[in-house]
């Protein structure tokens, strides 16, 4: 146990005079490496999903026999059209897809992605926080029980 | 009705309104009669950070560098967000503490405009770092005109709201006469300037927020002034929670299951809330002007940040359940949602102040390997 504590009255060697005279003139501005390569945006340091959430590479870790995941149909009211079978969220889902949808928080408590559902049903994944008017849903926090049909 | 500070009234608190009711005594939360307001505060305390985590050494030279003109849109920003939260720091306690009921309501108030006086006190870690003198830029956001304009109109409705609740405390309802001036205290009057407050405030951080953040991140696109986008985006985290939590008193008040009064309260502001979103939508556009009065800067200039003023507040007005007021468009910023997310950089959490990062936080776990060399 002694041995883990440091005596107190044994001085660390400490040399207050140190030589200054082969000390680098200190400098305020340091010196910036050359580089030949553009400042790059923080941007691009953000972490993306590099794998589509509606295509996984790996499989996934439980998969019963004979009950693969059921697809649901996505439609929009534009007209377009994706399916819903992997993501974990139908955000995930729509923008792997390429379907913009306008996000923050991702979590449920901005309402950023806030959406009408025009048909269907979706199921909360967590119970959101931002304030949902009848007929709204958060793609951000749901994932389709049926076929569904919203508007963005 | 005066306030006290400690209601010694029997009564049931989960009855109570969220306004106007009897003023709080106990501070419970063991039941709420609005279980979103503790949900909030919970969310809000998760997220407690302090400016001086972000570090800002980079940008004081990135600023040295921005040209003229660049350095008095980046400037001018700060100085309008400088206002914004000046506002929001102390509004929500003064307006609205003295005629809160529910002690879930009454302490995410409070929780709400602390959360703000971080924000205030980030740009003056802001301010130290990209200026010697930060009074060059404070003074002059009482004396600048185009930020005097838009402070008036951020507080007006605060400021009549106070004025006729703080005669509602002193005197009652009734129509009184104070040093000469006939003063008629009425709850509908009362209830009809609150609402439209807490509409003013969602405008406020909804929308005019929204748009001085789009101008923090176009510097950063650039990869200019990052530091500052890190503690904007803090910032835009609370926020986010806090014009939620403003959507939803709105929305309580126009729904009228607390209080029914202020359901027909909202039915006959409808034009005005229309107006206060119109009107802000304006002086955000008059703004983009005024910060791009000098040249425009690559990625944002006056016409693309009007463009998202319109979008925005086509969101944000719709969320309240009301027509778009604008053609209805894309975002024309689409880079501002990664921006906007919080906790998204792929960065050592040690080295970069990642937002789910826990300060001070230890670990617990002790193996007994650990103890393995130990003896007494």
């Amino acid at each position: 146990m002694s041995a883990l504590l440091k005596d107190v009255n044994e001085q660390d060697e400490f040399e207050l005079s140190a030589d200054a005279g082969d000390q680098p003139a200190f400098e305020l501005e340091a010196l910036q490496p050359e580089s030949d390569h553009e400042a790059q945006p923080l941007q691009a340091e953000l972490y993306l999903p590099e794998d589509n959430a509606e295509n996984p590479e790996l499989p996934p870790q439980f998969e019963f026999e004979g009950m693969a995941r059921p697809v649901f149909s996505v439609a929009l009211d534009d007209g377009r059209a994706v399916r819903f079978q992997h993501a974990h969220s139908l955000l995930e889902s729509l923008e792997a897809q390429d379907v913009d949808v306008h996000y923050q928080c991702r979590e449920g408590y901005c309402g950023s992605c806030r959406a009408q559902l025009l048909e269907g049903d979706v199921h909360y994944n967590t119970e959101p926080m931002a304030w949902l008017n009848d007929g709204e849903i958060l793609p951000c926090c749901c994932i389709p029980k049926s076929h569904i049909k919203i508007k963005l | 009705m005066s306030y006290t500070t400690f209601n010694r009234n029997e009564f049931d608190t989960f009855k109570q309104p969220m306004f106007f009711g009897e003023p709080v005594n106990v501070a419970r939360y063991d039941i709420q009669k609005h279980k979103i307001f503790e949900n909030l505060i919970e969310k809000q305390l998760s997220f407690f950070w302090r400016p001086e985590e972000v570090d800002l050494a980079n940008d004081r030279k990135d600023f040295i560098d921005l040209p003229e003109h660049e350095k008095h849109i980046f400037v001018s920003n700060l100085k309008y967000q400088t206002l914004l939260d000046s506002v929001q720091g102390r509004s929500p306690n003064v307006a609205l503490l003295p005629v809160v009921s529910l002690p879930e309501l009454e302490t995410w108030i409070e929780t709400w405009s602390f959360s703000e006086t971080i924000h205030s006190r980030s740009y003056t870690h802001i301010v130290r770092n990209i200026v010697p003198n930060p009074a060059e830029i404070f003074d002059d956001i009482t004396r600048n005109e185009y930020i005097v304009r838009r402070a008036i109109s951020v507080t007006k409705y605060y400021d009549d709201f106070i004025e006729l609740s703080n005669y509602y405390l002193q005197l009652g309802e009734g129509v009184h006469t104070v040093n000469g001036q006939t003063i008629d205290v009425n709850m509908r009057e009362l209830k009809r300037r609150l609402y439209l407050t807490m509409v003013s405030v969602n405008v406020l951080e909804a929308i005019r927020f929204y748009v001085s953040f789009a101008c923090s991140f176009a510097f950063a696109e650039r990869a200019k002034m990052e530091g500052n986008a890190k503690i904007i985006k803090l910032i835009a985290r609370d926020e986010a929670l806090h014009l939620t939590g403003t959507q939803h008193m709105l929305q309580i008040m126009a729904k009228g299951s607390d209080d029914p009064e202020f359901a027909d309260v909202a039915a006959s502001c409808r034009d005005d809330v229309v107006a206060i979103f119109a009107e802000a939508a304006q002086q955000e556009k008059e703004w983009a002007e005024y910060l791009f009065k000098d040249g425009s800067m690559i990625g944002l200039n006056k016409d693309i940040l009007s463009q998202y003023v319109e979008y925005i507040t086509n969101q944000r007005i719709s969320a309240l359940g009301f027509d778009p007021i604008f053609e209805s468009r894309s975002n024309p910023l689409p880079w501002i949602n990664s921006w906007l997310n919080s906790d998204n950089v792929q960065v050592a959490p040690q080295e970069a102040e990642i937002s789910s990062y826990l300060v001070g936080a230890i670990d617990s776990e002790v193996d007994t390997a650990d103890l393995g060399d130990f003896d007494l």
